[in-house]
């Protein structure tokens, strides 16, 4: 219990951080001061303390326990990685119900722009075949789809993402997609205000906060884990530090995708990554 | 045992930031310092980046506890208001670096 209560702790707090820095990086390649890197942490907290007001037009108890589920599947998350390294098909599991409280956030709201966020929640699933393709790869290669395992074979054999580095580089669009501001966030993109988390106000938003910064984490923990293997808490946060950056330089270079376009663009690197993936692995 | 060393080690970045935002606001009226250092954020900067680098030079202290302070100390210069704090992070990272060079490879 305590080990998972001190795993959620470090993973809100770097997962809010990270996101603090993404902004910076961000602004400073735009030509601003930027925000504070603890800023997105202190908008998290700050909500804790706003009043909670609900729409007339929201679905009770829905709209509630909407926000409930996301901290429940993050921790959840949080437990089958981290503490346990159980399996990565109840990974992918929790990320797939995490698209079915985006759409349902949205539309449990009542708000025009949550629908349209629901709707385009719904659309980007498409995104979702990346990483159940991941999945498949990581299997035909490692022959586990367990955690513990998979590091184990990288142990013995070298880091996946040498062998198999269109799969993490699959993987990683799927992160881009999640961060705020990149190409791929359709669903918070800034024509639909916040997106489904338009109309959830103080405690409630602030439970959406967190557990957007704990999956933020979760995924970078997911990725650096399976395509690079166990490593020890400072090489983990030196490696979230080095993909933040990343996602912060194309975040900040490039404008937020057509839903359109941004489900075609993510499908074709699908596309490209598993025909090339199967190849590598023939070959 | 070394996840918690961790938390803590996140928990005094935090408490640092947030210090060094609230007091910049205070000291700090102007939204920008070009060209000036702050004396006092230098030998913050400085410090704290000698703990954090060379923390080993501190044989009295636990290095978890000569870190945890360097950590509070550094990110209280990092964590200042937009537009300052800049020039003495990165004199404290060059001076630390250095010490840290001298200590490991011409030592």
């Amino acid at each position: 219990m305590a080990n998972i209560l001190l795993n959620v702790l470090i993973a809100f707090l770097v997962g809010s951080v990270l996101f603090g820095l993404q902004r910076k990086i961000m602004a400073r390649i735009q030509m601003r001061p930027g925000p504070p890197i603890i800023q997105h942490l202190l908008h998290t907290l700050k909500f804790f303390i706003k009043e909670s007001t609900f729409p007339k037009t929201a679905a009770m108890p829905f709209y509630i326990a909407i926000t409930a589920m996301l901290s429940v599947i993050w921790v959840a998350a949080i437990i089958v990685g981290p503490v346990t390294q159980g399996s990565l098909l109840l990974i992918f599991a929790i990320y797939a119900i995490h698209k079915i409280v985006e759409h349902n956030a949205g539309s449990s709201s009542g708000s025009p722009y949550g629908k349209l966020s629901c709707v385009r929640a719904v659309f980007s699933a498409a995104a979702e075949v990346p990483l159940f393709a991941v999945l498949i790869i990581i299997y035909f290669k490692a022959g586990t789809m367990n955690i513990a395992q998979i590091i184990s074979y990288q142990a013995a054999n070298g880091p996946l993402i040498y062998s198999i580095p269109l799969a993490a580089a699959m993987f990683f669009v799927l992160i881009l997609s999640k961060a705020p501001y990149s190409p791929f966030a359709i669903t918070k993109g800034k024509d639909i205000i916040s997106g489904y988390e338009t109309e959830h106000f103080g405690l409630l938003r602030g439970y959406l906060m967190m557990s957007e910064s704990t999956a933020w984490y979760m995924l970078l923990w997911v990725f650096l884990t399976v395509f690079i293997g166990g490593l020890s808490p400072l090489w983990y946060l030196v490696g979230m530090l080095a993909l933040s950056t990343i996602v912060g330089f194309i975040n900040a270079t490039t404008p937020i995708l057509n839903p359109n376009h941004s489900i075609m663009t993510q499908v074709s690197f699908a596309l490209i990554g598993i025909v090339g993936s199967l190849v590598l692995l023939l070959y | 045992m070394n996840e918690t060393i961790y938390l803590l080690y996140i928990l005094s970045f935090v408490l640092g930031s947030l210090l060094g935002l609230v007091l910049s606001y205070r000291k700090y009226k102007a939204p920008y310092a070009i060209g000036k250092i702050d004396i006092m954020a230098l030998v913050l900067a400085v410090v704290g980046w000698f703990l954090v680098l060379n923390s080993i030079l501190i044989t009295f202290i636990p290095t978890y506890i000569t870190i945890t302070i360097g950590i509070f100390l550094l990110s209280m210069v990092l964590g200042m208001r937009p537009g300052y704090g800049r020039n003495e992070t990165f004199i404290g990272i060059i001076v630390a670096g250095i010490i840290w060079i001298i200590r490991t490879v011409i030592l």
